[in-house]
């Protein structure tokens, strides 16, 4: 044999070695089991989440303002006051024990009380200086969520002062709402966290937050351990939290995107929660054992905005016949399988000021009526629509095509034009849209976050893209906003939500529900619409 | 000489194609009428925060300056920042890089270990059961949708027999191997962990069978056919005539040049595994570059989508660079001719 030859066969050798070998090793035949290791914690009391993480930028309170992240870290870092349960309309008492707001001439002052013998998971204990560093942190980053603390509480680095160390006061100007503050404060840029080990790893003035981007400084049940880029997110136990311990010693968000594997892994019990399954694999685990569902209100709203700079939609009349005319329990029971409410206000239910007056109904006769009061006999528009599924699990397109039957049986023609969200929005900003069906969904979960862009022609939002511009019911957002007292407020936020109901450019066709699975032995899970989950009480 | 010249002749070339693939890709992805602004902020940003994001991206220049500033940045290793993630490109490739090389790897080690074999056997059974069967597998294997392959491989395997894990690249509880090379079965092994080794190796095995299964067949068919031919030569009449054992005929005078045109085709198909570890990656949840590029052509990421493309632009003339190098080898008329 030539050298040529021997070098062939020993290549062809070492590649069938390398194919082999593994498969040498002990084990290999046996089915993948669960074996615990020191970075889990055991598989015993660690829960698995199945989830599409692939929008999680940082892991940074003051950074981050997306989903997953949202998630993740409302169980890592504490807040002032927080929301109890999946009540979303009075903040209670958390790192703060109480509070109370004082007219300072320019502005209104709150005085936060804090909690004594709070812990960081790194040992320091918690004072009014890390509640100041935390929310100059996040004003003077000036990241995603910075907005909610500037913009819209209208805060400045200077507004927050420590006057000793259990008690902070923080400045809103009169300008902005000390509720909508408050509520603020409940979300993850509320967050404390711990300046002394910030301030350890902060790099080139970056506040810390390279280090914040996969490690945690919080003194909430869990803290990051690692956060391995597209694969998952592991949060173990805090062994200093003060509140009740949970019973869970890790918690792992797996970054499986595909809703499929999910209900796969549940059943099989690789995992013990699948966090986004379609209406589709909730059938599929109807009656399987070990396996249970449940179902959660988003806070989000589909609805079609209808351009008032637009003939005819310029005329309130053919708004309302359009939004008369619609089948809405037909989509609701039809393409979304009941998995959406019937909510056709402009604040979606759990929120405070939600208005549940819903007259619509399919009504063709009534619908025809308000045309012809109009003028309109025959109308044609063009109806924008995303591509993909809408929220609630329907394909955006068949919500499209159930609209245009709806419409078309009150002499309402529409050209369906499908384009990619973002091709979507471009048009829709530029108030070049006619019809245009889309969803919302609040940035913070006070009926302000939903009020003010769809009746505020000058905040550029909502209205803006619609042409609707109607100054009085502005104003009336903008007072119910800063109203004091929490049941004027509800109450003024109902008022609004009447009048928008049948004068407003929009249809609002429903409120979608998240689905969940989970192992039947998983006990706790209570989705809050919000976004999160207290995971320190869930057991298994 | 000649391999010196013929080797700086072909990097030279790679060169042009990656400078040719870098203006078409930024061209393309510059002039499409789609705003990743909208898409990277979603409807709640202000004009304030849309003007900052085109400024930080330089989306506010001239397309002429942006492709200048690019190369720039290119020049110095910086391959720009993503939009979706924010982190730098050339960070998010070194993650997810890896992984496609190994889940590539592994089906090329199962499309050669499979099919050359595979390939000889049903070329010497000509016309026979062990022919007709190879040929029906290769058959299947060259029509069948890669995303309908997986699914049914995993349900089968994974959800009803239970042999292999399902997706990832590791089991939920098992720590990966220190990063080395980015390829968990070669950390683990040098780190020694065989935890590790025989989770990685088990989650390999249902991605690699299925993203390896269509290159299984092109190389068996391929195998048979060239096999078929240099069986009918007259040196392989010589051979048998000069009394040497069937098995030596076949393997030292037969395979040894039946394989020439398989080795072409084995560069070709490494090019290909790595396009179809897209699906693959989706429906196994492989964290690598599939999956990353994906990922970022929905979101409009423009410089990610660029960084994917250059580094496959590298790939594949750099796979054909080793193929052709390979002649070299195995074909000592290519030294001369």
């Amino acid at each position: 044999m030539s050298i040529r030859q021997s070098s062939i066969f020993l290549a062809i050798a070492l590649v069938l070695a390398a194919a082999c070998a593994p498969a040498g090793t002990p084990g290999t035949s046996g089915s993948p089991g669960a074996s615990p290791s020191a970075s889990a914690g055991g598989a015993a009391t660690t829960l698995v989440i199945d989830r599409d993480t692939s929008d999680l930028i940082s892991l940074d309170p003051a950074v981050l303002y997306e989903f997953s992240a949202v998630f993740a870290t409302h169980n890592v870092y504490e807040t002032l006051v927080k929301f109890e349960g999946t009540d979303l309309t009075t903040p209670k008492a958390s790192l703060a024990t109480s509070w109370d707001v004082k007219d300072a001439g320019t502005t209104n002052d709150i005085t936060f009380k804090l909690k004594s013998g709070v812990k960081f998971a790194s040992g320091n204990p918690l004072t009014a200086d890390d509640v100041v560093y935390s929310f100059q942190r996040a004003i003077k980053l000036n990241k995603s969520p910075a907005f909610l603390f500037t913009d819209i509480a209208g805060l400045k680095p200077e507004s927050i002062k420590a006057t000793d160390p259990s008690t902070v006061v923080v400045s809103v100007p009169k300008t902005s709402s000390t509720q909508t503050f408050l509520i603020i404060l409940t979300f993850t840029i509320g967050g404390i966290v711990d300046s002394k080990e910030a301030k350890a790893h902060e790099a080139s003035g970056d506040f810390g937050s390279a280090y914040l981007l996969d490690h945690s400084a919080g003194s909430g049940p869990f803290a990051v351990d690692h956060w391995t880029k597209n694969t998952e997110v592991l949060l173990k136990a805090n062994p200093n939290y003060g509140g009740t311990k949970p019973a869970l010693s890790a918690v792992l968000f797996k970054h499986v995107p595909e809703p499929a594997n999910q209900q796969f892994a549940l059943e099989k019990g690789d995992i013990d929660i699948a966090n986004d399954l379609g209406p589709e694999q909730i059938t599929a685990l109807q009656g399987k054992a070990g396996v249970t569902t449940t179902s959660a209100d988003s806070l989000l709203l589909v609805y079609v905005g209808m351009n008032a700079m637009v003939k005819p939609l310029d005329n309130v009349k053919v708004r309302e016949a359009l939004r008369t005319a619609v089948d809405y329990d037909g989509i609701i029971k039809d393409l979304l399988k009941g998995n959406g409410s019937k909510v056709q206000g402009i604040v979606p239910k759990g929120l405070a000021g939600y208005n549940d007056s819903a007259p619509f109904q399919a009504d063709v006769s009534k619908a025809k009526d308000l045309l012809q009061q109009a003028g309109q006999t025959s109308v044609t528009l063009d109806f924008l629509v995303p591509t993909g599924q809408a929220p609630g699990g329907a394909a955006w397109s068949d919500i499209a095509a159930k609209l245009k039957s709806d419409w078309a049986k009150i002499g309402v023609t529409v050209n369906i034009k499908q384009t990619t969200t973002a091709d979507l929005l471009g048009t829709y900003r530029a108030q070049k849209g006619q019809l245009v069906m889309i969803n919302w969904g609040p940035d913070y979960p006070d009926p302000g976050a939903n009020v003010n862009p769809f009746t505020d022609y000058k905040a550029k939002s909502i209205a803006y893209r619609n042409g609707w511009d109607d100054a009085t019911i502005a104003q009336k957002a903008h007072d119910a906003e800063l109203t004091a007292d929490p049941a004027k407020r509800v109450a003024a936020y109902k008022d609004i939500g009447d009048y928008v109901l049948h004068n407003g450019p929009y249809v609002v066709l429903y409120q979608p529900k998240e689905l969940f699975g989970l192992r039947s032995n998983v006990k706790g899970f209570n989705w809050s619409s919000i976004g999160w989950a207290e995971l320190a009480s869930v057991t298994k | 000489m000649r391999f010196l010249g013929f080797l700086t002749r072909r990097i030279v070339g790679i060169a042009a194609v990656m400078v040719g693939v870098s203006i078409i890709t930024f061209a393309i992805s510059h002039i499409i009428p789609a705003d990743p602004i909208a898409a990277a902020l979603g409807d709640h940003a202000t004009d304030q925060q849309i003007e900052a994001f085109r400024s930080e991206y330089h989306l506010d220049r001239p397309l002429p300056e942006q492709y200048l500033t690019y190369v720039v940045g290119l020049a110095h290793g910086d391959l720009g920042r993503s939009i979706r993630t924010r982190r730098p490109v050339a960070d998010d490739l070194f993650d997810s890089f890896p992984a496609t090389i190994e889940l590539s790897l592994a089906a090329l080690i199962v499309a050669i270990v499979v099919g050359i074999p595979a390939g000889v056997w049903s070329a010497i059974s000509r016309g026979r059961l062990p022919d007709h069967f190879v040929r029906l597998v290769s058959l299947v294997g060259g029509s069948i949708p890669v995303f309908w392959l997986g699914l049914i491989v995993i349900g089968l395997f994974y959800y009803k027999l239970g042999w292999f894990p399902g997706g990832g690249r590791i089991d939920n509880f098992v720590t990966p191997p220190p990063t080395r090379t980015g390829l968990y079965v070669l950390d683990s092994l040098l780190a020694g962990d065989f935890e590790a080794l025989r989770s990685s190796v088990l989650h390999l095995v249902l991605p690699a069978l299925t993203l390896g299964y269509f290159s299984t067949a092109v190389i068996a068919r391929m195998t048979r056919s060239s096999m078929l031919e240099v069986l009918g030569q007259d040196y392989m009449r010589t051979a048998r005539a000069k009394g040497l054992q069937e098995r030596l005929v076949v393997l030292r005078h037969g395979l040894r040049n039946a394989l020439i045109p398989t080795v072409t085709i084995l560069g070709l198909t490494f090019g290909s595994l790595l396009s179809g570890a897209v699906l693959t990656e989706t429906i196994f949840s492989w964290p690598g570059l599939g999956r990353y590029a994906t990922a970022a052509a929905i979101a409009l990421d423009f410089p990610a989508v660029l960084g994917v493309t250059l580094l496959a632009a590298i790939v594949y003339p750099v796979a054909n660079l080793v193929v052709d190098i390979a002649y070299f080898w195995l074909d000592p008329r290519t030294q001369h001719g």
